[in-house]
């Protein structure tokens, strides 16, 4: 499975720096670091509860951490408001895809176009959700709630791409959904990819994100535990034991 | 109910405190003093009983004055067939709880603000209710919808007082007896998250009603001793929204959920009163400021602002002995 | 057959009465949709809209109507200026916050309105405000047709505005997920202070009409808001459809309720049925 063929320019796109996060007085995310360079598909892997979310959606601005800081490309996003962060060019297609259901297809694609910013490319942008998903051309009048797990994942990814982003987060695509959908979701992230949108995503299954990433983070109660380039992390005796067929 | 009952000795300083203001209206207090007193006792039980509600049970009631215009009616409608007046304030206070016991049927299945709502209406009702209905003493004579109350002469300025003592005090000791009680513990499990404590066996609903009943009876018991003094109940007053303004200022500037919030808030808002009787008509306005400005800057009053500075928790350290 | 003719003025005037109730009630019923708040000051508000048409035309005799073209901006920027600097951070601060806030709100404005105009009842006089008009043998006033169609004008507004505007998309994108809404962009602070002006310049245009048709004292903003609130719980949360429903059950209520029960009664008979419609369906008829 060839990864890339391009030049991979060395400065990093996002760069997140021990951080730590609470919820409450809990503590989710334990001095945790990453790193995603242009082009790539890095992936976030963990059971339930070890934190990617949480991850995700500081980044996204939707909680701040209490120590360390996150950059994207070069500037300090740290304490900003997720409506600016996506200003900036990071969008989240979040778990459990939360489309709005009842807004139709094309209403949904259209919000996600909001930011001053993605406004003038829309028509633009719009065109490549449909060339990625011609479904949701055919159904762009019906209201989103009446469509299936598949499409409505679809719809998520497609609301991501119309703010025009330089980085998407996605979190936990295959929740319920067919490995024949999974497929052509996969399809379409490879293809985003090759429009020159970087991508981190987040998932349980181990065997099937290793297969799709460049490189990879392991992560376990809060904490990052392994990460490094995907050949390597097969390797691993750890990856092989532990998460194996999970 | 499990109850920590305090050491003797705790009790003799509080005991002493009683035994002074009971005195005071026989040994010729000055009158204004004897007024402060007592609309502080009747607040002060009424605030208790806000702040039971909103403050540990998560019941945002704005029906207060249904419970106390109600308790009066039934006091001062009894009068009028005869009915002595001990006799009527304990029937105030069966009518209060009963009410609170049906309204509780529509309201509970409503949460926050639908709550909220739901027991804005009531009193708003009620006032309607009285004003169309003359149950004893035949249609009034050029207009209005107010009754005397009867037997009022037998019923002594001290007697009334120390109605009122007995009352705000009974409301101290009750709410201390309540949160650390297991009816305490379980409403502090409510407030947190209704879902967690009904999952954990916690009867939500029946403690809910409990403090709703409480609260509802204390309330209105309070609401009798006021009309005594009044010696005339009309709609509009009893159950005009003011009580309920004058509650949660009380309760809010004090400190909710704090046990010696309403005590001070209490005191304060009394004051204030007194002074603004001369400006009745900005008064709704000074206490609405008041309100929205300590809701913003200092939402836990001034009880729980004291307790977050450093200098409280040093001292209490110093006290427990760390 | 004269029992159905005199049922039927009631019936008429409920109906376009309902008209009424739905402009007071869209207000409510777009901030507590976007924002689940219930603006306690919502009736205090619209009574104050009701006062300053009252000033227009008896000070400087200007058809309140008219005057909204001064009204509808004057409530637009008092209600940014209640949500930036009052709510917003009520909503941080606990449960009952936003909840004490507004009726703090709300006592102060009848207070200011009880020594600005004391009082006394008051009511916007203006020559049409009499006048009735006949549809077959029914008498009519005029006013309340006019309630009618300020009613559809609006709701016609508000809803192309929502489907149209990307502001009223972002509106209705945060009212079904707010952190959805958050993460395409959209500045959910700013979205829930224009929410509230919005619904504050239709609380303009509902005092104004309000005002044409009843007479109004300090303290009637209450009994507005138990009304609407009505209106919005049986209508069903973000239903515009629902709330111009609820506003015709509301009015045929109070007509019907005025006619069988005497005027006085016609109030508690609205508010038997709000304690009515919690108790059985907090979700409304065309609820989500």
């Amino acid at each position: 499975m060839a990864k890339h063929s391009q030049e991979m320019p060395q400065e990093t796109l996002l760069k997140v720096s021990t951080i730590d996060v609470f919820h409450g007085s809990f503590q989710a995310l334990w001095d945790v670091s990453l790193a995603v360079k242009p082009g790539e598909i890095v992936a976030l892997i963990g059971a339930n509860a070890s934190g990617k979310s949480t991850l995700l959606d500081t980044i996204s601005g939707l909680m701040h951490p209490s120590k360390g800081s996150i950059e994207f490309e070069g500037k300090n996003i740290t304490t900003l408001d997720p409506f600016q962060i996506v200003a900036l060019g990071i969008s989240q297609v979040p778990e459990g895809r939360r489309i709005f259901p009842d807004l139709t297809v094309l209403d949904n694609l259209i919000i996600g176009s909001y930011n001053r910013k993605a406004r003038s490319k829309r028509e633009q942008n719009l065109e490549r959700v449909y060339e990625h998903f011609p479904i949701l051309k055919e159904r762009k009048n019906q209201l989103a709630k009446t469509l299936s797990g598949g499409e409505q994942q679809m719809l998520a990814i497609g609301r991501g791409l119309m703010s025009d982003p330089k980085l998407m987060l996605l979190d936990e695509m295959s929740l319920g959904l067919a490995p024949i959908v999974l497929n052509e979701l996969y399809k379409a992230l490879r293809e985003i990819r090759e429009r020159g949108i970087t991508i981190l995503f987040v998932e349980q299954n181990v065997r099937r994100s290793l297969g799709e990433a460049d490189r990879a983070y392991i992560m376990e109660a809060g904490r990052v535990v392994l990460s490094g380039d995907v050949a390597d992390l097969r390797e691993e005796e750890e990856v092989k034991k532990a998460y194996f067929g999970v | 109910m499990r109850v920590t009952i305090p050491r003797l000795r705790a009790l003799i300083p509080v005991a002493a405190v009683i035994i002074v203001l009971a005195v005071l209206p026989v040994v010729g207090a000055p009158p204004a003093w004897l007024l402060y007193l007592f609309l502080f006792f009747i607040y002060l039980a009424m605030a208790n009983m806000w702040n039971l509600l909103c403050g540990y049970s998560g019941l945002i009631s704005l029906c207060q004055p249904a419970f106390l215009g109600l308790a009066a009616y039934t006091l001062v409608l009894l009068s009028w067939i005869g009915v002595p007046l001990y006799q009527g304030i304990i029937a105030g206070a069966i009518v209060a709880a009963a009410f609170a016991m049906l309204i509780s049927i529509p309201v509970f299945r409503l949460r926050g603000i639908y709550f909220a709502i739901g027991t804005l209406v009531v009193p708003e009702a009620l006032k309607f209710v009285f004003l169309l209905w003359r149950p004893v003493g035949g249609p009034i004579v050029g207009g209005g919808a107010g009754y005397v109350l009867k037997g009022a002469a037998g019923f002594s300025t001290t007697e009334v007082y120390w109605l009122a003592l007995a009352i705000g005090i009974a409301s101290i000791f009750l709410m201390r007896l309540i949160l650390r009680s297991k009816l305490g513990l379980g409403l502090a499990a409510i407030r947190d998250n209704d879902g967690t404590a009904a999952s954990s066996g916690v009867d939500v609903f029946k403690l809910k009603l409990y403090s709703f009943v409480i609260g509802a009876v204390v309330t209105g018991i309070a609401g009798t001793a006021f009309y005594i003094s009044q010696e005339y109940i009309e709609p509009i007053s009893a159950f005009n929204i003011r009580w309920t303004m004058t509650l949660i200022l009380a309760t809010v500037i004090g400190g909710i959920r704090t046990e010696e919030g309403p005590i001070l808030g209490t005191a304060i808002v009394v004051f204030l009163h007194f002074l603004l009787a001369r400006y009745a008509g900005i008064s709704l306005i000074i206490q609405g400021i008041i309100l929205v400005g300590i809701m913003l800057l200092a939402p836990q009053g001034i009880i729980g602002s004291i307790r977050k500075t450093r200098t409280y928790r040093s001292l209490l350290r110093l006290a427990t002995g760390q | 057959m004269t029992g159905l003719a005199d049922l039927s003025t009631p019936l008429m005037m409920g109906i376009l009465l309902g008209g009424l109730y739905t402009l007071i009630a869209l207000g409510l019923s777009l901030v507590f949709g976007v924002m689940k708040l219930i603006n306690v000051a919502h009736g205090d508000l619209v009574i104050l809209a009701s006062y300053f048409g009252y000033t227009a035309l008896t000070v400087l005799g200007i058809d309140p109507v008219l005057s909204l073209v001064v009204g509808i901006p004057l409530l637009f920027v008092i209600g940014l200026g209640i949500q930036r600097f009052l709510l917003n951070r009520a909503f941080r601060i606990s449960m009952e916050a936003p909840l004490i806030i507004a009726f703090g709100i709300s006592l102060i404005i009848q207070n200011f309105a009880q020594i600005v105009w004391t009082p006394m009842s008051r009511g916007l006089t203006t020559s049409y405000a009499l006048e009735s008009f006949r549809v077959g043998a029914l008498h009519v006033p005029l006013v309340y047709l006019l309630d009618f169609i300020a009613a559809l004008v609006v709701m016609l507004f508000l809803r192309e505005f929502l489907r149209r505007t990307y502001l009223g998309k972002a509106i209705n994108a945060a009212s079904q997920d707010e952190r959805a809404a958050k993460l395409m962009g959209i500045n959910t602070t700013r979205v829930y202070m224009f929410t509230f002006a919005i619904a504050m310049a239709f609380a303009a245009i509902a005092g104004v009409f309000l005002g044409l048709t009843f007479p109004f004292v300090p303290t009637s903003g209450v009994s507005f808001l138990i009304i609407a609130f009505g209106v919005v719980i049986l209508g069903g949360l973000g239903s515009i459809v629902g709330t111009f429903v609820g506003g015709m059950v509301f009015g045929l209520a109070q007509t019907f309720g005025g006619y069988f029960f005497g005027v006085t009664a016609q109030l508690l008979v609205a508010y038997v049925m709000v304690l009515v419609i919690l108790g059985i369906r907090p979700q409304g008829i065309f609820g989500r």
